[in-house]
């Protein structure tokens, strides 16, 4: 008797969260949990989930970046498609030049698309930059995809006109020190961002079934409930023997 | 030995499975790029001098080809050669997820040749076969701004058909704006 009052104060709370939680897992389908997502940045980095904090480019005051899924954004605009990752962003008095992994996007200086330039219109594989000098746009292609045996870049010049490329006597160094680099998008954007897209998340019903299971907390959650559900086994013992004492 | 042997075959036939299998993965799949822009402008006006020309998008053609396509046309420009009244166009459509580049060549308002030149999705890559793209020689546009004729479906590919079938009726559209002709012929 005394062991089973000892054991029952010591596991009642444990118990009830387990019966409410095991009853709202019952009833999941019902109660839909499957459907509600949770994101927050504690909850995701508690589960392993790694929350890149969006990057992007600023150039003329607008900020151009990749939403994620398919798409460029210009200051929360769908401007262009746009394959992860956007490499580099640059500007020269006609238009802004956007190199996305599908192709370069051609944009106006407000950020409307004028036309994509990718692989199949000659826009050659491994470009890693493109990058404006003196009004002159440059795209810099890594050539160790084309001959093994030269380790520096390929540098030619675009023209944004024609689409033509040719090549450039340009050392790649020099083009390194002016090419921007993607920083984080300030805070708005990034609230915008995560509202938008569909990043990562946990469903209620993931995490009350770690909750009730313990691997919420790891091994040692898993071996508390465990030893819990022992507890209750001891506990039910107790109860019966009691009762057979008393009567 | 016995155990050798034993191991010896286990790893042949695992190899042979692995080969077989990424073998028949390979002729699976559609995805590929089957001709660049360049060769293909080469390859229809093989005989003749063509001009790379561009199409600014205005609001009018925007707001037709917008209806002809069934969403916003993007970009300001397109590019496409011409030589007489021959025209070819590459154009992009997404099928289901994934953008299909193709190829149109355009003479008197109606259609000399369709050919995808770069397919991206899983499935549905069936379009690419000549078999299926020749259904388009000679069609032209309605007054509604579609094609004048049924092309026969191919099933499991019903979206990048329709994709296809996008792009044919756009290239017509195009043609007859940069050649100012009729757009539309009697179906």
């Amino acid at each position: 008797m005394l062991w089973h009052r000892r054991l029952g104060l010591s596991t009642f709370v444990v118990l009830i969260f387990l019966a409410i939680s095991g009853f709202a897992l019952n009833h999941s389908p019902g109660l839909k949990l499957n459907q509600i997502n949770l994101s927050s940045n504690w909850l995701l980095s508690w589960y392993g989930f790694e929350v890149p904090v969006a990057e992007g480019f600023q150039v003329d005051g607008k900020w151009f970046y990749q939403d994620g899924n398919k798409a460029l954004l210009v200051d929360g605009q769908n401007a262009a498609p746009c394959t992860a990752p956007l490499i580099a962003v640059a500007q020269t008095t006609d238009g802004v030049f956007a190199l996305c992994a599908n192709g370069l996007n051609l944009l106006t200086r407000d950020g409307q698309l004028v036309e994509q330039f990718g692989a199949i219109d000659g826009l050659p594989a491994n470009t890693q930059a493109v990058t404006v000098l003196d009004n002159r746009i440059y795209l810099t292609i890594d050539s160790t995809a084309i001959d093994s045996t030269i380790i520096d870049a390929v540098i030619m010049e675009f023209n944004a006109h024609t689409l033509e490329l040719k090549e450039a006597d340009m050392a790649p160094q020099a083009l390194k020190d002016i090419q921007q680099v993607a920083v984080p998008l300030p805070e708005p954007l990034q609230k915008k961002l995560k509202e938008q897209s569909a990043g990562p998340s946990i469903s209620l019903e993931t995490l009350i079934l770690d909750l009730h299971s313990g691997r919420f907390f790891g091994q040692f959650g898993v071996l508390f409930i465990d030893l819990i559900g022992l507890l209750v086994c001891i506990l039910s013992i107790t109860g019966l023997i009691a009762w057979m004492k008393r009567r | 030995m016995l155990k050798e042997l034993y191991r010896a075959a286990l790893v042949t036939a695992a190899a042979a499975c692995f080969a077989i299998t990424s073998l028949a993965s390979f002729s699976v799949s559609a995805k590929g790029v089957y001709q660049s822009g360049a060769d293909f402008f080469a390859e229809v006006f093989a005989q003749q001098q063509a001009e790379s020309k561009i199409l600014w998008l205005t609001p009018e053609i925007r707001t037709q080809a917008a209806a002809i396509v069934g969403h916003p046309v993007r970009g300001l420009r397109i590019r496409y050669h011409q030589s007489d009244k021959k025209t070819a166009w590459i154009l992009e459509e997404i099928g289901k997820e994934m953008p299909i580049t193709i190829g149109v060549v355009v003479e008197e308002d109606v259609i000399q040749l369709v050919k995808i030149l770069a397919y991206r999705e899983s499935r549905g890559g069936e379009v690419r076969y000549p078999a299926y793209t020749a259904q388009y020689k000679g069609a032209a546009l309605q007054e509604d701004y579609q094609l004048n004729r049924n092309i026969d479906g191919i099933t499991g590919a019903t979206l990048s058909m329709w994709a296809v079938n996008k792009v044919a009726a756009l290239a017509l559209y195009y043609h007859a704006v940069v050649n100012q002709s009729s757009a539309t012929h009697q179906p």
